[in-house]
């Protein structure tokens, strides 16, 4: 058997590869950086909500069963540039350090997953400009180390803001759909930080609480357990003061109809989820059809999420939108089972 | 075509019991509106739905409050454009006619709403139509509300503007526009004092930008006639709409005057010349 393509090493990526050897079958595991691991490698991801589980004894024991085996050919640094239809399967055109030109596969799996938004363009906040503003992905790597300090002096913050929603659910940056991450993976990390430094007040300015189903646990929990404050209302424009010590957050309490001006030594952008240049660049090569927002579409989305309606290319993880580890993790389950069939049939 | 001339005008002010509205208009917890008001604010609620302009302004709303932050009114006053939305989205007739009463003065239309609106309203936008309702309709706050503007009013219905170019005097800001930084810093720095010494005609009395032709000025006015502004103001205040009437009355006769010399210089000149149809 041909080895099945797994385009893009993140926890999808890793999931369909992981079951595919799982099953017996080669695999060609291609992805662009030069780690495997995706978004919670590159970016040092702390904690993962709801289950406060360390990101390490998610992403190890993944990144261990795509390393402990001969049937997985691991390409990092690479990129597939070109793909033709075979009678059965593709032959793609890798391009990497290790190893360029044609390669036979018996089908493909998509796992090109998100990109986070860049939070410069909403330019009203001052993110890029002001060195207290951070973005809840480099946040992440903060607290995994414990360097919880104020870039402008090294002090310990007092006042940490969250900041929901930047570029997401938002026509004017032309991403209106919801990142479904933000709102728990913010909850998640002003816990982290008020179990570490109790003595940090840490505030949510929210419009609308996602913490879907049983996620729900991990927003009270904050409230009733670590003291976390929720604002209902946005924070609309940041200003420094005191020589950029520290920031100035202009927003409403849209509940008591007020206007809001709050001093924070920290204020954190939960920074939205957008179809990763991978996703973009694979919908081109595989000739797959993209969403309005950018994702790639399954044929079938209730019925088989995991297919794209092309014969032999699968999908997995947050290339078809927004989704959450377990959830990618689930997919690159089921798309692994589906190219399995194709292959061998 | 003009919205504006299309909308109902306003319909003489007759006493009808609330009971004979229809139950969408019925008005709750207003026992204290006399019937002539209860009978607006239902009219007003019923043309505002009607207003094409309404389903174009208002699409939804998160409730962020991201227009209020950006709103430089909402830092003086009791206003926030978010409210305003809502009234716009989901309030009653009553509630409506709450929101029309002093708080739509207080928006400086500048549509930074309307910049920073992640639903892509046009917050600005609808308030200006509730303005223009306000005013169609008479109401008694706007009358209050618009009388020391009266003089605004009047440039603008003769003339079409009520601020000059030549108003804002490039002397007094140096440290403003894109030349800003060029050599002009020592003055930036007490701009706040020296611009309190401008003298106050200068800023005022301008010399030329409020010399609109004759011609230009009558067509203007024609307009305002034609697409029932002039109506609408006459509901507000009929005082300043006899004397607009009366300027541009003396006006139109200056302008067939000076019309007739001219052809009949012309005409000694050269022969008859085309018909100018004004």
């Amino acid at each position: 058997m041909n080895p099945v393509l797994v385009l893009g090493g993140g926890p999808a990526g890793l999931s369909a590869a992981a079951e595919l050897a799982a099953l017996g079958a080669p695999v060609l595991l291609v992805e662009k950086a030069e780690y495997l691991g995706g978004n919670p490698k590159r970016w040092h991801y702390s904690l993962l909500a709801p289950d406060l589980t360390p990101a390490e004894e998610v992403m190890g024991p993944l990144l261990r069963r795509v390393e402990d085996t001969d049937l997985i050919e691991r390409r990092l640094r690479s990129t597939v540039t070109r793909a033709e239809p075979r009678d059965r399967g593709f032959r793609v055109e890798l391009s990497g350090p290790e190893s360029s030109g044609w390669r036979e596969v018996s089908s493909v799996i998509l796992a090109t997953g998100f990109d986070h938004f860049d939070s410069r363009r909403k330019y009203e906040y001052g993110y890029g400009r002001y060195p207290a503003l951070i973005d809840f992905k480099e946040f992440e790597g903060m607290i995994h180390d414990d360097r919880l300090t104020r870039p402008s002096d090294g002090a310990l913050p007092k006042r940490i803001a969250w900041l929901l929603c930047v570029g997401s659910r938002d026509v004017q940056v032309g991403n209106p759909w919801c990142c479904r991450m933000g709102c728990a993976v913010s909850i998640k990390q002003a816990v982290e930080v008020r179990q570490k430094h109790p003595e940090i007040d840490a505030y949510v300015y929210y419009m609308d609480i996602r913490t879907y189903g049983l996620w729900e646990d991990l927003y009270w929990k904050s409230m009733n357990q670590y003291g976390v404050k929720f604002v209902r209302g946005r924070i609309g424009q940041i200003t420094q003061a005191e020589g950029g010590k520290r920031l100035v957050a202009t927003g409403e309490d849209t509940l008591l109809s007020r206007p809001t001006e709050v001093p924070f030594d920290m204020i954190v952008l939960a920074s939205g989820m957008e179809p990763g240049t991978g996703t973009k660049d694979a919908a081109q090569i595989f000739g797959l059809h993209v969403g309005p927002e950018g994702f790639l579409t399954p044929k079938l989305s209730d019925l088989n999420p995991v297919d794209s309606g092309r014969p032999g290319i699968f999908l997995a993880g947050a290339a078809t939108g927004p989704k959450a580890i377990p959830d990618s993790v689930t997919e690159g389950m089921g798309a692994a089972l589906r190219a399995y069939k194709y292959a061998r049939d | 075509m003009s919205v504006v001339a299309h909308l109902p005008r306003r319909a003489p002010a007759v006493s009808v019991a609330a009971e004979a509205l229809p139950p969408e208009l019925e008005l709750t917890g207003r026992r204290a509106m006399s019937p002539e008001d209860r009978r607006t604010a239902a009219t007003i609620f019923q043309e505002f739905r009607a207003d094409p302009r309404h389903h174009e302004f208002v699409l939804g709303c998160l409730n962020c409050g991201e227009c209020t932050t950006g709103c430089p009114a909402a830092r003086f006053y009791d206003f926030s454009p978010r409210e305003m939305l809502q009234i716009a989205a989901v309030g009653d007739a009553t509630t409506l006619w709450d929101g029309m009463q002093e708080k739509i003065w207080a928006c400086c239309q500048c549509y930074t709403c309307n910049m920073r609106c992640r639903f892509g309203n046009d917050i600005a936008g609808i308030i200006s139509v509730m303005r223009e309702l306000s005013v169609r309709h008479g109401l008694e706050s706007t009358r209050k509300v618009l009388a020391p503007f009266n003089r605004s009013l009047t440039l603008l219905m003769t003339v079409g503007t009520q601020v000059a170019s030549d108003m804002i005097q490039p002397d007094f800001f140096k440290d403003w526009g894109p030349f800003a930084a060029a050599g002009e810093k020592a003055w930036a720095a007490d701009a706040e004092l020296l611009r309190r010494a401008i003298p106050i005609d200068v800023l005022q009395t301008t010399t030329s930008s409020w010399e609109v032709s004759v011609q230009t000025s009558l067509e203007l006015f024609r307009i305002y006639e034609e697409t029932g502004v002039l109506d609408m103001l006459r509901g507000l205040d009929p005082d300043l709409t006899e004397m607009l009437i009366d300027i541009i009355d003396e006006r139109r006769e200056e302008f067939e005057e000076a019309r007739g010399r001219y052809r009949a210089e012309i005409e000694k000149m050269r022969g008859p010349v085309a018909t100018f149809t004004g």
